[in-house]
């Protein structure tokens, strides 16, 4: 009968957050040192495969550019966007310089949705930013993320598969990814391609937050690869 | 005559001399060179017997990289962007498009791409009218003139988009051909096309790809496989390492990795299998290509769905439950589930019951506390079963059942048990018997001295009758419930039964409501014998709904058991031993009957979707998704044989003449989901657009979200909608 099944489910479900509440509290104190040591951390992820669209995304802990640190599971409850950046990429300027990427945060924002700007390219790299200087790219664009996190090491980045900047993925409430791909419909480093492309986090976070599935889930992503430390 | 002729002309050539020096120097003349700090590219052509009809002709864009620098092929792997060609040409010459080189593969950390470096040239065919004739020159020799507007990607680890425009002016007549050993070695370069087009099946996370008719040259040679559809495969997956291939005689199979974010979902996958660098040789040809049709069922990316306006309401509470709910959102499910509930009144499957308590009410006309209580009593009826239905439905899904509403019609039993039901009551009607003589005294009792417990039975059977119709919102509402804590859903179906309940609710509290009802008298007789056809209509639809579930043979099987079962009930009624020998004959009668031909009740039949006509064509996903790739918008019903109100679109609206012409202009393919008996892909697709029963219409175009219409469709809405395509 389905009060009994369901007060089954809920005894579960607290073992279940009691659980991973004490493991949580364990893995903190760790976390908390590695990070310092700026670098990012995953946590309780398989290390191999990016999650697909309707599997659990993987949770984890960065700094941001101004050395607040965050962790995706904090966000419980919320939509998270994830949108790989990096400021050297014509791609990026392409929708940073139009003004489509800012007004795409502001937006989605607005709604109460937390935005996260990852920046996966190595220190190796020749346009690699430190947190300071991206964090005043940033705001000199008008940018307005919830954080823009550091991930040098690309852990974040190789676990969510992210393949080029802008990659974007959005996560829901629940924690299940709903969205991967572009940022929009047309692949092309015009900005005058931006007023006829189908913008897909508007769209998707318009579904998600009128109780529709999100019609485009898996988009291509498009844009300068990722420069991943090897 | 001829001298002013001529001295026209003359005048007109003077003016065209005059205007001769602006239209040389209009437009600018771009050069056939452009160079950047990464690459030079050059508009170069082939044209050996001049440009004429039926003359080989090739233009093509050839790249050269600094090193370290690539440019992308048609599919560009991982990230970057393939080189895009505009032509402008004169009138009569048409390009092509670009015969892509076969690629080379460009690893980057554990990303990679399909791309060029050092030279590449893009070659495109040029094809020459039959009627083309190179517009006389001006001045000097005849020429044409070849423009070209191109943009590239070039990336080493950075990427730069870079664009330029070129222009190249051939003669008409003479020879091009300054270019010949380029154009040969890209066309060289081109995968050789293979008689048999292969084969790709789909299996989990996996492409199961087969080459056949390849020849010697390549056989028992490790291969480089290059799909030209992107966004499909694992790209960076390593051969040896992440996936294997293998030869049997000419054939090459592999087994490739899928990309975990896969966007794309091609029913033809062109394929590029080339020989390693090692293994090329001068003159033959280093690569192979198939089209090859893919088979087996994509992974599922989630579904998608539009909701029309009429359903947006309810659905708006429909957010997931993690997120702070406002505090109306619920209130808007209940009022949705309400409203649900007083729309199925007037859905035709409910007026059968209805015919039950129009006589109920009319036995007891004057008697408002029997009004009240009957009333309530049915309205109690009513929830209990909506509860009832709701917790079945609650611990089925906790059973991880893939069910929707109306349920309790796709099983074959149920609907032969009710068919037995109303043929019972449809015989009682008529007047063939009385209650009395067939049930227990204490039950008949309850029946007659407790009329009460007769509205509550009254309230239960409507609520069996009228859920398979779901009306505008119900669908919503209970797509709603799915997803919601037990308390609430059960909370929603306790609503939406109130719903249905109301208006008896309301006319056994409001006397005026009940004054309506004429007085009890000698039409009651009359008009109880005349509600048996309802009930015997009722019986000739469920048999109607058998026959689809299990087929002619199961139709006919309870048919022959009905009779049966009102012989039987007949023989009951009789006298002494008469009754005795009869009853018993009769007994034994109906359960050899049922031995020998009941099982055919059960037994399923063969999908009979040819029966719904030649334009009507089966559903399923992949056929959507088939034809969606060419491009043809779809319109799917998902109905069922036990949905009245599916019926009633079906034989009105959607056989609209007017309407199906609509269709055909807009080439939309029609689709039918047929939800009579249990299918879990089509439960899984109705749960996917939010509803959890039929009738569901979508109409749907190529890359766009579907459009979900009402339930109980309307013209006007549907070619609205089609407008929109």
């Amino acid at each position: 009968m389905p009060s009994l099944s369901s007060s089954a489910s809920r005894s579960a479900r607290a073992a279940r957050d009691a659980g991973a509440a004490l493991s949580r509290a364990s893995r903190r104190a760790v976390m908390a040192a590695a990070v310092a040591l700026g670098s990012t951390l995953l946590i309780g992820a398989p290390a191999h495969a990016a999650p697909a669209v309707g599997q659990k995304a993987p949770d984890f802990v960065a700094m941001d550019t101004r050395g607040k640190q965050h962790q995706l599971s904090d966000f419980a409850g919320k939509y998270v966007v994830l949108e790989w950046t990096n400021p050297g990429c014509p791609f990026v300027r392409k929708h940073y310089g139009s003004g489509n990427m800012p007004a795409t945060q502001k937006a989605a924002t607005a709604k109460g949705v937390v935005w996260l700007a990852i920046n996966s390219t190595e220190r190796a790299a020749s346009d690699y930013l430190q947190p300071a200087a991206l964090d005043s790219w940033m705001k000199t664009q008008s940018a307005a993320p919830t954080a823009v996190l550091m991930d040098e090491d690309g852990t974040i980045g190789q676990a969510y598969g992210a393949r080029t900047t802008p990659h974007i993925f959005i996560i829901d409430p629940k924690g299940t990814l709903v969205y991967a791909g572009g940022i929009d419909s047309i692949p092309s480093a015009r900005p005058d391609d931006i007023k006829t492309a189908t913008n897909y986090v508007n769209q998707a976070l318009g579904e998600a937050f009128g109780g529709r599935p999100v019609s485009a889930a898996a988009t291509r992503p498009y844009g300068c690869s990722i420069k991943y430390k090897s | 005559m001829l001298r002013t002729l001529l001295s026209r002309l003359s005048v007109a050539a003077l003016a065209l001399a005059a205007v001769l020096p602006a239209v040389a120097q209009l437009p600018p003349k771009a050069s056939p060179v452009v160079t950047t700090p990464h690459v030079r590219a050059e508009l170069i052509a082939h044209a050996p017997d001049g440009v004429a009809p039926g003359a080989p002709v090739w233009v093509g864009l050839q790249i050269t990289h600094q090193p370290e620098w690539h440019t992308y092929w048609k599919n560009a792997g991982d990230s970057g962007l393939p080189t895009e060609l505009t032509w402008t040409l004169p009138a009569g010459l048409a390009a092509g498009d670009i015969a892509w080189p076969v690629p080379k593969k460009i690893p980057i950390g554990n990303l990679a791409n399909y791309g060029y470096e050092h030279t590449v040239l893009l070659p495109v065919p040029v094809t020459v009218a039959p009627d083309f004739k190179p517009a006389p020159a001006l001045v000097g020799a005849g020429g044409i003139d070849i423009r070209l507007k191109a943009s590239w990607l070039v990336c080493r680890k950075e990427c730069i988009p870079e664009d330029g425009e070129f222009a190249l002016t051939l003669p008409a007549q003479g020879s091009t051909a300054l270019h010949k050993a380029d154009f040969d070695a890209a066309l060289a370069a081109q995968p050789a096309p293979l008689a048999q087009p292969g084969t790709i099946a789909v299996a989990d996370q996996v492409l199961n790809v087969r080459v056949d008719g390849l020849p010697p040259a390549a056989r028992g040679k490790t291969l480089e496989f290059f799909p030209e559809t992107a966004e499909v495969i694992r790209t960076a997956a390593v051969s040896g390492k992440d996936w294997t291939q293998a030869w049997q005689g000419d054939s090459w199979t592999a087994t490739i990795p899928l990309a975990e974010q896969r966007s794309a979902s091609p029913t033809t996958m062109p394929v590029v299998l080339a020989l390693a660098e090692a293994d090329r040789r001068d003159g033959a040809p280093i690569a192979w290509r198939a089209e090859a049709p893919v088979s087996g069922t994509w992974p599922a990316t989630a579904a998608a769905a539009q909701v029309s306006p009429a359903l947006q309401a309810a659905l708006e509470a429909n957010t997931a439950v993690s997120l702070p709910q406002p505090a109306g959102s619920f209130a808007m499910a209940l009022l949705g589930a309400l409203l649900g509930g007083l729309l199925l009144n007037l859905m035709p499957c409910v007026f059968p019951v209805l015919a039950i308590k129009v006589l109920g009410f009319a036995n007891h006309a004057s008697d408002r506390r029997g009004h009240r209580s009957a009333g309530l009593a049915y309205t109690a009826g009513v929830m209990v079963t909506f509860l009832a239905l709701g917790a079945a439905m609650l611990a089925l899904r906790a059973a991880g059942e893939q069910l929707g509403w109306g349920f309790q019609l796709q099983s074959p039993v149920v609907v032969a048990v009710l068919a037995a039901l109303f043929t019972l009551i449809g015989l009682n009607l008529a007047g063939m018997f009385e209650f009395g003589f067939l049930v227990p005294r204490s039950l008949c009792a309850a029946q007659v001295k407790h009329p009460v417990a007769n509205d509550f039975l009254s309230g239960v059977l409507a609520v069996v009758i009228a859920s398979p119709c779901t009306a505008p919102f119900m669908g919503a509402s209970l797509g709603f419930a799915i997803g919601l804590p037990a308390a609430q859903a059960l909370m929603l179906f306790a609503v939406l039964g109130f719903g249905l309940a109301l208006p008896y609710l309301v006319a056994g509290f409001v006397p005026a409501v009940a004054h309506l009802l004429p007085r009890p008298g000698a039409w009651m007789d009359t008009l109880r014998r005349v509600l048996a056809f309802p009930m015997f209509a009722t019986v000739a639809w469920l048999v109607w709904v058998l026959g689809q579930q299990s087929g002619i043979d199961g139709a006919g099987a309870l048919l022959g058991l009905l009779v049966c079962l009102a012989a039987v009930v007949w023989s009951f009624t009789l006298r002494g031993r008469t009754r005795i020998v009869l009853a018993s004959a009769l007994l034994a009668g109906t359960a050899a009957l049922a031995l020998a031909i009941g099982g055919n009740i059960v037994r399923p039949a063969e999908p009979a979707v040819a029966a719904s006509g030649a334009r009507w064509q089966s559903w399923s996903a992949a056929r959507v998704a088939e034809l969606h790739a060419a491009g043809r918008p779809v319109f799917v019903d998902f109905t069922a044989a036990w949905c009245v109100t599916c019926q009633y679109n079906k034989k009105a609206t959607l056989s609209d003449a007017d309407l199906l012409a609509d269709f055909d202009a807009r080439q939309v393919a029609l689709l039918r989901a047929d939800w009579t008996r249990q299918d879990p892909a089509i439960t899984a697709a109705i749960n996917a657009l939010g509803r959890s029963g039929v009738p569901v219409y979508v109409l749907q175009a190529p890359g766009k979200a579907p459009v979900v219409l009402t339930e109980i469709l309307s013209k006007s809405d549907l070619k609205a909608a089609l407008a929109q395509l």
